[in-house]
């Protein structure tokens, strides 16, 4: 049992850093029907950016917050901008992959330069000790990254909801043109879904930072995972980031302590191409009808 | 980008140094210098350059300089299979230093044995590298680094015999370095009737021991044997802590990565590992030298070598090929290859003094004798026998 709440708890802890990850993708989705695939180098700067600012500038981890949010949209925005308003415009159904993927590569090439290729650890703003719960050792730290990725999660649905700028985001991801017939501009509407996007996976980046290494290879696996997990929960639907993450975080765990760590990323693609071939919108993503 | 730095840098230091009257003598060098073993490789290339410096500015060998070639192979095998086709037909060494990894020695070092061209593995361990090519006539390859046959039964040893833990967990990632390890590993905890209670794998970059260590502890294991590298060391020991799990953690060399060490903080306590050379205290005066003139051109933080072992090591693999070309008369790779078998000159080096290190038997400097046990205390490495830190034999 003990055994249980400890996977189950590891679990949920790197199920909800894939989640947070791919809400990012869900962002972008839902305005532009793009995704940014570099999500994990997004996260990767974050952590970096955060990094700078606790380690050689001596901010507070709670200060620096706010600025790697700020970065995180504006380099969010600037991958819009450069990479995906292009292949909108001129209706490419792939140039947007295409051209993420490159500046991914580009910031992770940046990312070499100025910190090097080294794994650095980041410093922990809550005591490293381990907290019982359920018999399950947890750190305070795994703890805040649920929380905080609850807590984003939900501080973004609250202003697609409630806010007026929030509403037009809503009406851009239902339908572009008609929202634009209304006097939305809704190419800065997906500059901002991008923004926030990139915010999310920067947010994502300083949250894990101390429990993982920061380093510029960090964000190329984590990307990945989450865009399974995008996948596996459904592109349109928030619930279903939060469940996809869980299910491949304790999937992953679990399947390493019964089965074989060496096997540990199996089950989780294995689930993947199940998902692709008998629920292709996700787990709990609507069924979109594309005509071709 | 680096890759063409270097090539800048290695172009200008040609022109500068290239005498009206003496020629040159290029070595390769060959290690990542960036990336997870980035604090070997450095290490490594600095302990190189010192040597080499020193070296030339007492006149080279017979008033001919060493140029060094160096390569950052980023710790992938097939940028070292690139950099070693380079250097063996565009920069034409004499010899090569260097490897860390040992994938990346197996997969490269092929190349200079077909072209006869010393290679001297200064950090690499893998057990097979020596041993690569057992059919050839001649073989090219050299080692100053405690081969994993010698490192593994000083774990097993310390382990089993010293401390009486029979129920041992294995963890080793899934390179070739860890994977080639835990078969030594396995071999070594034989010779004591030992059978590990559980062997886990794991992925460079993994983020989360949390399975691997469950496991070990479901098993019941009084202690961890680890063969992986720096950053993934310190997510074991990390995870331990977390778990609330204390159990001894020994392993091979790499537990004293700075990669390790710095990540682990006060996790990494304990950790125990065999070393060639430990920084503090310098048991001998080549040491004290060494250890002085490192800190005064590199600088490294709080004093405390990266890597000392690697510094070392690569320190003492250019004076060993000095004393071979100086020997050998010429830089053709036979010559080299025979006067390397049959050093005359011993050499005071600063893991050890080298007296006829090589033959053409053996290619391993380092036998276990010069090897001693480190236990990480607060950030560096110390001995883990205070007999070895005050009578250390040369």
């Amino acid at each position: 049992m003990e055994m249980f709440a400890q996977i189950l708890s590891s679990g949920i802890a790197v199920g909800m850093i894939y989640a947070v990850i791919a809400f990012g993708f869900q962002l972008t989705f839902a305005t532009s029907g793009t995704l940014n695939f570099g999500q994990g180098e997004a996260l990767m700067l974050g952590a970096l950016v955060g990094l700078t600012c606790v380690d050689m500038l001596g901010m507070n981890y709670w200060l620096m917050i706010p600025i790697v949010c700020l970065f995180g949209m504006v380099q969010g925005g600037f991958v819009e901008l450069i990479g995906v308003r292009p292949a909108i415009k001129i209706k490419s159904e792939f140039g947007w992959i295409m051209s993420t993927i490159a500046l991914g590569i580009i910031f992770k090439n940046v990312a070499e330069n100025i910190w090097g290729r080294d794994a650095l650890p980041f410093p922990s703003p809550l005591p490293m000790e381990p907290m019982e719960f359920l018999g399950a050792n947890i750190l305070p730290m795994e703890i805040l990254v649920v929380v905080g990725a609850l807590v984003m999660m939900l501080l973004v649905e609250f202003f697609n909801r409630k806010t007026i700028y929030g509403k037009a985001v809503v009406a851009t991801a239902n339908d572009r043109d008609a929202a634009g017939l209304m006097g939305i501009n809704t190419s800065l509407v997906i500059t901002f879904s991008y923004a926030l996007s990139s915010l999310t996976a920067a947010f994502a980046g300083v949250l894990i930072a101390p429990l993982t290494l920061t380093g510029a290879a960090m964000g190329g696996a984590l990307g990945l995972k989450a865009f399974a997990v995008a996948i596996i929960g459904g592109l349109s639907s928030g619930m279903g980031i939060i469940v996809g993450g869980l299910i491949l975080g304790i999937v992953e765990t679990a399947t390493g302590f019964y089965i074989s760590t060496g096997y540990k990323d199996v089950p989780g693609l294995i689930l993947l191409l199940l998902v692709l071939a008998f629920k292709p919108s996700g787990l709990f993503g609507k069924t979109a009808i594309k005509k071709v | 980008m680096n890759i063409r730095r270097h090539i800048f840098a290695v172009a200008a230091a040609a022109m500068l140094s290239t005498g009206a009257y003496a020629a040159d003598i290029k070595v390769g060098v060959i290690g990542p210098f960036t990336g997870g073993s980035a604090s070997m490789g450095v290490s490594m290339r600095d302990g190189v350059r010192l040597a080499a410096k020193e070296i030339n500015a007492a006149g080279g060998i017979d008033g001919n300089k060493i140029v060094l070639v160096e390569r950052d192979d980023e710790a992938k095998n097939e940028r070292g299979v690139q950099i070693a086709q380079e250097l063996i037909n565009n920069e034409k060494v004499a010899a090569t230093l260097g490897y860390i990894n040992t994938g990346v020695a197996l997969a490269s070092q092929r190349f200079f044995q077909e072209a006869k061209i010393p290679v001297i593995n200064n950090v690499a361990t893998g057990t097979l590298i020596t041993k690569q090519f057992p059919n050839a006539a001649e073989n090219y390859v050299f080692r100053t680094s405690a081969a994993d046959n010698i490192q593994a039964p000083m774990i097993a040893k310390e382990a089993v015999e010293k401390r009486g833990l029979k129920k041992v967990a294995i963890l080793a990632d899934s390179t070739n370095y860890g994977q080639l390890g835990r078969e030594d590993l396995e071999k070594a905890l034989k010779t004591y009737g030992v059978t590990p209670v559980t062997t886990e794998k794991f992925n460079l970059g993994d983020v989360d021991m949390t399975s691997q260590l469950l496991k070990a502890k479901n098993a019941g294991a009084e202690v961890i044997l680890t063969y992986a590298i720096g950053p993934e060391l310190a997510q074991i020991a990390n995870g331990m802590a977390k778990l609330g799990w204390k159990k001894p953690l020994i392993g091979s060399w790499t537990l004293s990565m700075a990669s390790f060490i710095d990540t682990a903080g006060k996790n990494g306590n304990g950790a125990t590992m065999p070393e060639t050379f430990i920084q503090n205290p310098p048991t001998t005066p080549k040491r004290k030298a060494f250890v002085e003139a490192y800190l005064k051109d590199f600088k490294p933080k709080n004093g405390i070598i990266a890597s000392p072992v690697s510094a070392a090591q690569g320190y003492d693999s250019v004076y060993l090929l000095a004393a071979a070309i100086k020997q050998a008369k010429g830089t053709e790779g036979p010559k080299i290859l025979a006067a390397l078998q049959d050093l005359k000159t011993p050499i005071d080096g600063v893991v050890m003094s080298y007296n006829k290190p090589f033959s053409a038997a053996d290619h391993e400097a380092i036998k276990a004798k010069d090897v001693v046990m480190g236990i990480v205390e607060d950030g560096k490495v110390e001995f883990l026998n205070a007999e070895d830190a005050t009578a250390k034999k040369k």
